[in-house]
């Protein structure tokens, strides 16, 4: 979904014009490219990931704020549309201002006398601009038929009048973006969160509120203050009215040690449920799925297994975003692969109802991973999220359970080329059974990741040249093993 | 399940040793449209039983004229390629059995999920 091809009323107020970048920060006068800096908040463990993604679909360097799961980029107004096709991002905002080494007042009064003088004096205006574009770019995505219904008319009042004046530029702004917001109103069919007896068109004010996240052990105020104090003063300059469920505007101020940052948010809820309607108790979300498998690199015709699905968020994901490898879900579960495929074609449909051919290469099965029905050495790459012992499974269970894994996972892998992504939380568990399969796994690289307030890893391992079923660890016997010379003898015929 | 899923599936019964390729009973079989890459298909060939493939489509009464032998050069044929695509990938069978080849257990197949649960007793 690129600008350049719908017609410019549905860009907003003006049509962009040709896009020669104009990249002064202070020419904000409406319809020039501009170039703003974009944050976005990554699973933490991601940000090189991120980056990555960064450089492959936009082509700017990213900078990574490390283990605190954001980076910035750099992006012209023309090319915005790109951060909405990135899919390791749970959420996105563009900074209006960052401050690397902000002194704080020491006393708590002065500080938050400080920052209510602040809301007037910084550069909202390029921010504003992005805001209120993204809006446009998030309606045309939101309609499935053509994007007709909600065209942002243009309002020819405010775009034509050349400010000179900063202030002046900025109720431009803001004023385009409240009539953006009055045709949203009224020509928008689909339920909303606003109330549809909302006052008429004219009366219509922004409604906004503020977030602040802070962290560092020598401020002398807390979040709730920075935000209550800031926000006031935001309210007294836009003339904007504060609300906490259902605001247009969501400004973000991060605070860590004296690093400060002013934001605004360009998505509404994150991003990182993006595929899954049907959710299980440990669902993970997308945007660390994306990850993992960004991590494994999958080719063409890779066939890529994930042998505790739960819900098939990893495989989905990977059927949607990596789409020239294969993928097979299983789980030993009812629920888990009722899930699974309910969730994949969900999606099928939504592409369907977008004129897309539907079919994901993506299957699902119901079976036991500790004796996986498949053929030995037929799996490129194994990729999962393992029990952890806390919200599923048991610290003991999984003793036993992933040298059982391990195993099967080695004897499906394809020797010298496989590999293997799993996540887990139970890090001495896995780092035990590990060690003991020396011969069948090496590890190449481990992420440390947090997933939903538990530290978590995720391993990437390669599957050694060793065939299966010739080195030390496999000939050992384990309970609930079918007998090795069995074993053996099938390996060969099947191979 | 798509015939590629079949194609790497086997029969896991304690005690079989020829449980490969399972055979197939549909009752309910759907083809649904798949992005086609060539790419894909041509290097996805080598990989499979090619064999166990046909057998399967044949299986299915969707073998078209898929060739019990692959032929030269078939990473420039297209048309081929596009024949092995909609096999693999296209064809999907929604009800019905796997059968494993020397036990004759039956392992059924609800919603395109095959059940390969074996019992206590069958582990």
């Amino acid at each position: 979904m690129s600008c350049e091809e719908d017609g410019p009323s549905e860009q907003g107020p003006n049509s962009v014009g040709p896009c020669t970048s104009s990249s002064s920060e202070t020419d904000a006068k409406s319809g020039d490219v501009i170039t703003v800096t974009i944050g976005a908040t990554v699973p933490t463990g991601f940000e090189h990931t991120a980056a990555e993604e960064v450089k492959e679909k936009i082509g700017v360097e990213a900078r990574i704020s490390k283990d605190r799961g954001r980076i910035y980029f750099p992006i012209t107004t023309d090319k915005l549309f790109q951060v909405h096709l990135l899919r390791s991002v749970d959420n996105l905002f563009v900074v209006v201002e960052e401050y690397d080494h902000y002194q704080f007042k020491q006393s708590k009064e002065e500080t938050l006398m400080e920052l209510q003088q602040l809301a007037s004096k910084l550069p909202w205006t390029n921010a504003l601009e992005v805001w209120k574009l993204n809006g446009t770019l998030k309606k045309k995505k939101g309609h499935r038929k053509g994007g007709s219904t909600t065209k942002v008319k243009p309002n020819r009042n405010t775009a034509d009048v050349a400010a000179a004046d900063t202030e002046q530029q900025l109720h431009q702004v803001v004023s385009a973006a409240e009539s953006h917001l009055e045709v949203d109103s009224a020509a928008d069919a689909e339920p909303c969160e606003q109330d549809s007896q909302e006052a008429a068109p004219e009366a219509r004010v922004i409604k906004f509120r503020v977030t602040c996240n802070r962290a560092g052990d020598k401020h002398s105020f807390s979040s709730n203050e920075a935000a209550r104090d800031f926000g006031g003063a935001v309210q007294e300059f836009f003339q904007w009215k504060a609300d906490m469920t259902k605001f247009d505007i969501e400004v973000l101020l991060n605070i860590h040690n004296e690093e400060m940052v002013i934001g605004i948010a360009l998505t509404e809820e994150s991003l990182h449920r993006r595929n899954i309607s049907h959710f299980g108790p440990t669902t993970l979300r997308s945007t660390l799925c994306y990850g993992m498998l960004r991590l494994c690199k999958p080719q063409a015709s890779d066939v890529i297994l994930d042998p505790m699905c739960g819900t098939g968020a990893i495989p989905l994901e990977g059927a949607i975003e990596f789409s020239s490898s294969f993928y097979i879900a299983g789980d030993n579960n009812d629920m888990a692969v009722n899930r699974t495929v309910n969730n994949i074609c969900h999606i099928q449909k939504r592409r369907a109802d977008k004129g897309r051919i539907s079919g994901l290469p993506i299957d699902t099965v119901q079976w036991d991973l500790c004796s996986l029905p498949i053929r030995t050495s037929s799996v490129d790459i194994i990729i999962t999220d393992m029990p952890f012992g806390k919200r599923m499974g048991s610290k003991k269970k999984n003793w036993d359970l992933y040298p059982l894994c391990l195993r099967e996972m080695a004897r499906v892998c394809r020797p010298g080329s496989g590999k293997a992504v799993l996540l887990t939380q139970d890090k001495k568990c896995f780092a035990k059974a590990i060690s003991r399969m020396g011969g069948l796994w090496r590890k190449l690289h481990t992420v440390w990741v947090n997933v939903g307030g538990l530290h978590a890893g995720v391993y990437l391992l390669k599957r050694t040249g060793a065939v299966f079923g010739q080195t030390p660890e496999d000939v050992h016997e384990s309970r609930g093993m079918c007998n090795t010379q069995g074993d053996e003898k099938e390996d060969k015929e099947l191979s | 399940m798509k015939l590629l899923t079949h194609n790497m599936l086997t029969s896991h019964v304690k005690g079989v040793t020829k449980g490969y390729p399972l055979l197939i009973k549909a009752t309910e079989v759907k083809v649904n449209e798949v992005e086609f890459n060539p790419q894909f298909v041509s290097r996805m060939i080598p990989k499979l039983e090619w064999g166990a493939l046909v057998q399967a489509a044949e299986e299915l009464g969707h073998r078209q004229d898929l060739p019990g032998e692959l032929v030269q050069d078939y990473e420039k044929n297209e048309d081929f390629l596009k024949k092995v695509h909609r096999v693999l990938l296209e064809v999907e069978v929604i009800e019905g059995c796997l059968q494993c080849p020397e036990s004759g257990r039956e392992f059924p197949i609800s919603k395109g999920i095959p059940n390969m649960l074996l019992n206590e007793d069958e582990v």
